[in-house]
């Protein structure tokens, strides 16, 4: 079929006509083979100007449009809609920017002309080799798979569950509730955090579109966003289950950094030496001293040093919360044992947002000593134990304590490795799962369609974690919808099966993890779900067997042969 | 918008929360009212030139968002509006808008800015810490969205009895209107998602620093508006005699005495201000007067230590005073183990407390839902989640609800937009 390209070119208002001589880009364009029509018009974005546009493609049959315009930040969707509804695919298109590029910066009207005329010229020499690309759409799944029964999965898995979404949340020991369940008490409110989990189990157990899986493993999950198929392994009866979910989330907690390996603190040396979990257990009502605060002796503690930041220099991060749970300690020593001598060795308090200063203030009203101290030991002496502390200015001094609970960092789970390789997402260099953009999307991960929550993402507060819970549904929610196809990009790469040599460049280049290598037949294969048309693969492939579609190489090659001839 | 078969969400404040609250509810195929008090989207973030830890450009990091926001069908974006009444409850609120007229058409007005230059009134840009002038016919910076301007009716002569149009003679696109009438609209809705935002403290109610009696003496946000390349600098540094500042001091926790409570973020974006004036002048000198380093979270110790290295002086200290000494100014302050101190600079920057907005008040009062002691919008459970409140299907969501970063905001927006489409199938 014969080539009919149509020319607009927009005055818009003044803003071009001023720079530009329009009449000039014309009279340069007009003798280009295949141009069957050139017209100016004062303002093309506007309503006067579409329809303008839409009877001009109509009525000279155009089989490729040229916009000489503003940037395509501004109207490139306009006009492609134009040219939809006119009955022209809207990837037979392109938008020439004569306003940012030209008429805005360029001072000298010669100039900026030149250059328009330029632009427009290479506009109109890419067209020519436009795909008429289409639009396609996938079925998704809208069922989601849990990965972590702590507080984070299991609020996550309430919220997602409906009847037309069923939610998998697999727990890999015997029981749901994570570390919460063993906290007595919850900062500020004091409030339980069994009773918590208790009450959020039946919830849960009520809920017939959650299927809880505990002494659950998973073994391996494939695919993407809206197609994942999974394998979960029932250690307890050896059995295996396949399913296919829409989307994963990962909320598998953290562990305590092991404060064995820092000598200075005496844990493990010495009998009373606890860590912040093993006080938390301490209190527990049905716990090993059924809630009473004891010492190995079987008497309580008449004085007790809370040392923060254990471990933090190893790990090189604030664990967040440690200055706020201490607190909590406090105030759990204190209620118990009121004489009880509680002093806490610190750096610095970190007690951000706007209720916990108020919290730290009403626990120090408990009588409480803080010490700042910038090196602390713990020594055993005699039958006790004595700490050594240096201020920051060098004084030195001791204090001989019956208890002391060292508030360890938290660190990433041991799980994590496991499941950043399983869904090929990354961890930063502390061993936490790393969001897809650390500010403006803090639960998604690189991989679309699989979450990261709670502690296993980093260091943060109950109600922190299941914010991210409330997060992550919100992201499956808005985007996975029961009946709804997935619509994809157009634009995005293609890699040539007989081109391609296998060297997996492409794999390792892709930050979608779109591209797979597919072992039978030796070639690399782009999954157009995936696949953001970001074009790293078409750059970096040696063969040249990538490309990105609508910016091929022939494509690029017409259009800068017009700009630089 | 969609004719969609739900009843459509209310989402109060265009800033980051607000726009990423809407952009969930929106994609997942309800419709949204966004409400914005003033007439650009993108609220506090857009002012600042970058954001910790990473150093991304703010404008950049947001633009995208605000593009999609713009272009997406199922969001009817009223600015210049503010929300006089609610009643009812979650699933039937009836919410009255006060929508102001711009006088610039949103269709026709290209953004040539044409109309600029022939307004003869001239005055403080807030939107700049008043540090430059604006029209009565303005957008609050270059680049901000929508790139159509409002004309602002205290200060326009027109609407002070006087016969001028030259904003409307200057526009070929037809563009002002000054016949548009403020509006006045009922909407119904089902869910509401509040996200006012935050302001800082008032740094008029702590004399001994000297700020606005020293002319070198600027509050964090004057010097984000400074380090910008779209601000009244276009991101130089100067004092007020115009040379480049030899060494500057950074006091944080400006007001959180009077507050009462930290406001999270400010260690960070103190380090971030040391960053930037490193970068610009490295040679200056840079001390920091810090009661307590709050750098909560993964990420941030990494960013301290980057900044610790270029040699930044760290004094945890009281300061009591901020007088003149000649041409410098005076920083008296006390250690803690008494010691009193003086050092002298060239210029001094107030890290303020992060505050609610002045009208929160009035906010919490049509939605009844309660305030702390301080104006923050309470949580209904502080210990389980920080965004629904006590009332069905309303949740809070960023620094109305407390000061917090960029990422618990937006993780918070998404929450709210969560729990909605959880609670409302």
């Amino acid at each position: 079929m014969a080539k009919r390209i149509g020319v607009y070119v927009c005055e818009c208002g003044t803003n071009i006509a001023e720079k530009v001589d329009i009449d000039q880009v014309i009279a340069a364009i007009s003798p280009l083979k295949n141009v069957e029509v050139i017209e100016r018009y004062k303002l093309l974005c506007s309503e006067d100007g579409k329809e303008f546009l839409k009877q001009s493609i109509e009525e000279h049959g155009l089989t490729h449009v040229v916009v000489a315009a503003c940037s395509p930040k501004q109207h490139e969707v306009t006009f492609m809609n134009v040219c939809e509804q006119a009955g022209l695919n809207p990837q037979l298109f392109q938008l020439a920017n004569i306003r940012e590029q030209c008429a805005w910066v360029t001072p000298n009207a010669e100039e900026a002309t030149d250059k328009a005329i330029r632009q427009t010229r290479a506009a109109i020499s890419r067209v020519l080799y436009h795909d008429p690309l289409e639009k396609k759409e996938v079925e998704v799944s809208p069922d989601v798979l849990v990965i972590g029964g702590g507080i984070a999965g299991i609020k996550a898995s309430q919220l997602l569950a409906a009847p037309d979404r069923k939610v998998y949340l697999i727990e890999k020991t015997s029981s749901l509730g994570g570390k919460v369940k063993s906290f007595s008490k919850l900062f500020i409110n004091m409030e339980s955090g069994f009773n918590l989990i208790e009450q959020e189990l039946q919830s849960l157990v009520e809920n017939e579109n959650i299927e809880v899986l505990t002494e659950s493993e998973v073994e391996q999950i494939l695919g993407f966003l809206g197609n994942f198929e999974v394998k979960v392994v029932k250690k307890a009866e050896d059995k295996e289950l396949n399913f296919n979910v829409g989307a994963v989330i990962l909320a598998t907690g953290f562990d305590l950094f092991d404060p064995k390996g820092l000598p200075q603190y005496g844990y493990g040396k010495l009998d009373d030496v606890y860590t912040s979990l093993e006080f938390e257990e301490m209190n527990i009502p049905d716990g090993p001293t059924n809630g009473k605060i004891l010492l190995k002796s079987g008497r309580p503690p008449e004085s007790v040093a809370i040392i923060h930041c254990v471990g933090r220099e190893e790990k090189d991060y604030c664990s967040k919360v440690c200055c706020l749970y201490s607190l909590k300690f406090t105030s759990m020593l204190k209620s118990q044992l009121p004489s009880a001598k509680v002093s806490h060795f610190y750096s610095d308090l970190c007690v951000p947002g706007k209720s916990y200063q108020k919290f730290y203030e009403d626990t120090k009203e408990l009588g409480v000593e803080f010490v700042r101290s910038a090196k602390t030991e713990v020594i055993g002496s005699g039958k006790g134990i004595t700490i050594k502390y240096e201020t920051e200015t060098g004084a030195k001094g001791d204090l001989a304590v019956d208890m002391v609970i060292l508030l360890t960092a938290m660190e990433s789970s041991s799980d994590a490795r496991k499941f950043a390789e399983m869904l090929n997402i990354p961890l930063d260099d502390k061993g936490f799962f790393v969001e897809e953009h650390q500010l403006l999307s803090p639960v998604a991960s690189a991989a679309e369609g699989v979450f990261v929550i709670g502690c296993a993402q980093g260091p943060q507060s109950i109600a922190e974690s299941i914010v991210q819970s409330e997060a992550a549904a919100g992201k499956i929610l808005s985007a996975l919808i029961p009946g709804r196809k997935l619509e994809l990009e157009a634009r995005v790469s293609e890699i040539s099966e007989s081109f391609c040599l296998g060297c997996q460049t492409c794999v390792d280049v892709c930050p979608y993890g779109a591209i797979t290598f597919d072992e039978t037949r030796r070639v690399s294969v782009v999954n157009e779900v995936l696949c953001h048309g970001c074009g790293n693969c078409a750059a970096a492939c040696p063969s040249g067997a990538a490309k990105l579609k609508h910016f091929t190489f022939p494509q690029i090659y017409q259009e800068l042969k017009e700009v630089l001839r | 918008m969609n004719k969609g078969q739900k009843v459509p969400v209310l989402v109060i404040g265009a800033g980051i929360a607000g726009i990423e609250a809407s952009l969930l509810l929106a994609n997942s195929g309800r419709n949204v009212y966004l409400v914005e008090r003033t007439s650009y989207i993108g609220g506090n973030v857009i002012k600042f030139e970058e954001v910790f830890p990473n150093m991304d450009c703010a404008t950049c990091m947001v633009a995208p968002k605000q593009q999609e926001l713009l272009a997406n069908e199922n969001i009817k974006l009223l600015m210049l509006s503010q929300v006089e009444a609610i009643s009812g409850s979650f699933g039937d609120f009836s919410v009255k808008i006060k929508k102001r007229a711009r006088y610039v058409d949103l269709e026709n007005c290209i953004g040539c800015s044409a109309c600029f230059d022939p307004c003869p009134v001239e005055v403080d840009n807030e939107f700049e810490e008043g540090l430059s002038k604006r029209k009565a016919i303005y957008i609050p910076c270059a680049g901000a969205l929508p790139n159509v301007p409002a004309i602002d009716t205290e200060n326009c002569l027109r609407f002070k009895g006087q016969e001028c149009q030259a904003c409307q003679e200057a526009c070929i696109f037809e563009a002002v209107d000054f016949t548009q009438q403020d509006e006045e609209l009922e909407l119904k809705v089902e869910a509401i998602v509040v996200a006012t935002g935050f302001k800082s403290f008032d740094l008029s109610k702590t004399t001994q620093y000297g700020y606005k009696k020293f002319s070198d003496v600027y509050s964090a946000m004057e010097i984000e508006r400074i380090c910008a390349s779209n601000g009244p600098t276009q991101g130089q540094i100067f004092l007020q005699s115009g040379e480049s500042p030899k060494s500057v001091a950074i006091i944080h926790c400006v007001g959180r005495e009077e507050k009462g409570y930290c406001s999270s973020i400010c260690c960070m974006a103190s380090l971030k201000l040391s960053h930037f004036f490193k970068k610009k002048l490295p040679e200056v000198k840079i001390t920091q007067f810090y009661s307590d380093l709050c750098i909560p979270g993964k990420a941030y110790q990494k960013f301290y230590e980057e900044v610790k290295e270029s040699k930044v002086d760290f004094i945890r200290a009281r300061v009591t005073e901020v007088s003149q000494s000649g041409k410098e100014l005076a920083i008296k302050y006390k250690t803690e183990d008494g010691k009193e101190s003086t050092l002298t600079v060239d210029m001094v920057i107030l890290n303020p407390a992060l505050e609610p907005r002045a009208d929160s008040a009035k906010l919490a009062e049509l939605l009844n839902i309660p305030q702390d002691k301080d104006g923050f919008f309470s949580e209904k459970e502080p210990d389980l989640t920080s965004v629904a409140t006590i009332q069905e299907g309303i949740f809070i969501a960023g620094c109305a609800q407390g000061p917090k970063d960029i990422a618990e905001t937006v993780a918070e927006a998404e929450a709210a937009a969560g729990a909605i489409l959880s609670l409302s199938r």
